[in-house]
């Protein structure tokens, strides 16, 4: 069961959980099981540009991203991108 | 029956409410943290609270809620059809239709219906598929589908920097109708399309009257947009502005907020200043009594709206004002929120 960290304004959309515990072997795998995805990803079903995620603190977009696999021990978090001052 | 505004800002929606004993305003808020809230209305049919909603990371959607602000669900399927090549940018504005119809307005200049209360959205192929398309170009703001409006079963629409259209048929079919509507930043002067309006109303006791603000002027319509007259040569000191509100009692009065000019978008003359007109825009006065003399703020395309009694606009320095129609004086409802986007107004 890997964990799927969320930070605020998604947790707040998922009814205030910002913790998940899911089975997946991918990181894409795992996001699409969020209630969130409709933010995660556009409607071609591209993750949104200014959406991170991190593996065990180290940003997927550096490596397969969605096709990153993850374990039961994997740590998956999504941040907003830094943007702006 | 009281009045509450629903104050859209770029750090979530705001809700005030008359204060006890009527002096001041109680503010609620803010709902939808997080999210840029474009426009937000109470829809009269049955009091759901809607909300175009917008995050730089997250993408645009639209938010209900059945008990005011309490409790919100979020649209399920809204987008564009991948073979557009086009995607959603921005949710606009949300206008209730006939019978159980929900219009949106968006960028890239689009149009969306939904029949059940705002979860599923349907593109509107005909303006998505429009044969002028290929000559629209993005505003500053972007390519906003911004006012929707329904009368009689006539159906008017305002994208900027398309134009304004007309539908007869429920959006079956746009027609252009932007004859003598100037474009100054274009080619042509007076193109078929690509005008950029910054609001359309369409008057709701007179619906053959249309007025607009656009970048290149103040018009009306009496003829349901088949022709336009330019009136900002009669005592407004700019033809450019965002915010455009009516009197429903009388189709011969309106409010503008003029700008300094399309480089510098803040009050005319370094004041606060709603102009109003009484004659249809023959003259225009300044209706200031009460707002700051020096200023230099701003107020949206969706800053100003009216109800029976009063006229309400928002500033991008985070103030609302009210003032009974007529103006007889500006009062401050409240100040500091964050930069307000849109005010709507609603008898709950």
């Amino acid at each position: 069961m890997a964990t799927v960290l969320l930070p605020g304004t998604l947790a707040a959309e998922a009814g205030g959980q910002k913790r998940f515990e899911l089975d997946a072997g991918t990181v894409g795998e795992a996001l699409r099981q969020l209630p969130v995805t409709n933010l995660l990803f556009d409607e071609s079903g591209e993750l949104r540009r200014l959406v991170n995620v991190y593996v065990d603190g180290v940003d997927a977009r550096g490596g397969r991203l969605l096709d990153e696999p993850v374990t039961e021990q994997s740590e998956v978090r999504v941040v907003g991108a830094i943007a702006g001052g | 029956m009281a009045v509450v505004l629903s104050v859209g800002t770029r750090k979530g929606l705001f809700l005030l409410r008359p204060g006890g004993g009527g002096s001041g305003w109680d503010v609620e808020g803010p709902l939808l943290p997080g999210w840029s809230v474009y426009h937000a209305i109470v829809d009269p049919r049955d009091g759901v609270l809607y909300a175009a909603t917008n995050n730089p990371f997250y993408g645009a959607t639209v938010h209900r809620s059945n008990d005011l602000g309490k409790n919100w669900e979020r649209a399920e399927e809204i987008g564009l059809p991948e073979e557009s090549g086009l995607k959603l940018n921005a949710t606009w504005h949300i206008e209730p239709g006939r019978d159980s119809e929900l219009w949106l307005g968006g960028d890239p200049g689009v149009l969306f219906r939904s029949d059940d209360g705002g979860l599923t959205w349907e593109v509107n192929r005909s303006l998505l598929e429009h044969p002028t398309r290929e000559r629209w170009q993005p505003g500053a703001g972007g390519m906003c589908c911004h006012s929707i409006q329904l009368v009689n079963g006539t159906m008017y629409i305002a994208i900027s920097a398309a134009g304004a259209f007309r539908s007869e048929d429920g959006g079956g079919n746009w027609r252009p109708i932007n004859k003598d509507v100037a474009a100054d930043f274009h080619a042509e002067k007076y193109p078929e399309v690509g005008q950029c309006v910054h609001k359309l109303l369409a008057h709701p006791a007179k619906p053959e009257r249309l007025w607009q603000q656009n970048h290149c002027g103040v018009y009306r319509s009496d003829d349901r947009g088949d022709n336009w007259e330019r009136l900002d040569g009669n005592g407004l000191p700019s033809g450019f502005g965002f915010g455009l509100a009516l009197d429903p009692d009388d189709a011969d009065v309106a409010y503008v907020v003029p700008e300094e000019s399309q480089e510098y978008h803040y009050t005319s003359q370094g004041r606060l200043g709603v102009y109003r007109t009484a004659d249809g825009g023959k003259s225009w006065e300044l209706a200031a009594n009460g707002l700051p003399e020096r200023a230099w703020a701003a107020v949206l395309r969706e800053g100003c709206t009216f109800d029976d009694a009063n006229v309400y606009f928002g500033t991008q320095s985070g103030s609302v004002w009210t003032a009974p129609q007529g103006v007889s004086s500006w009062t401050e409802a409240v100040r500091d929120l964050p930069p307000i986007l849109s005010v709507e107004a609603a008898a709950v």
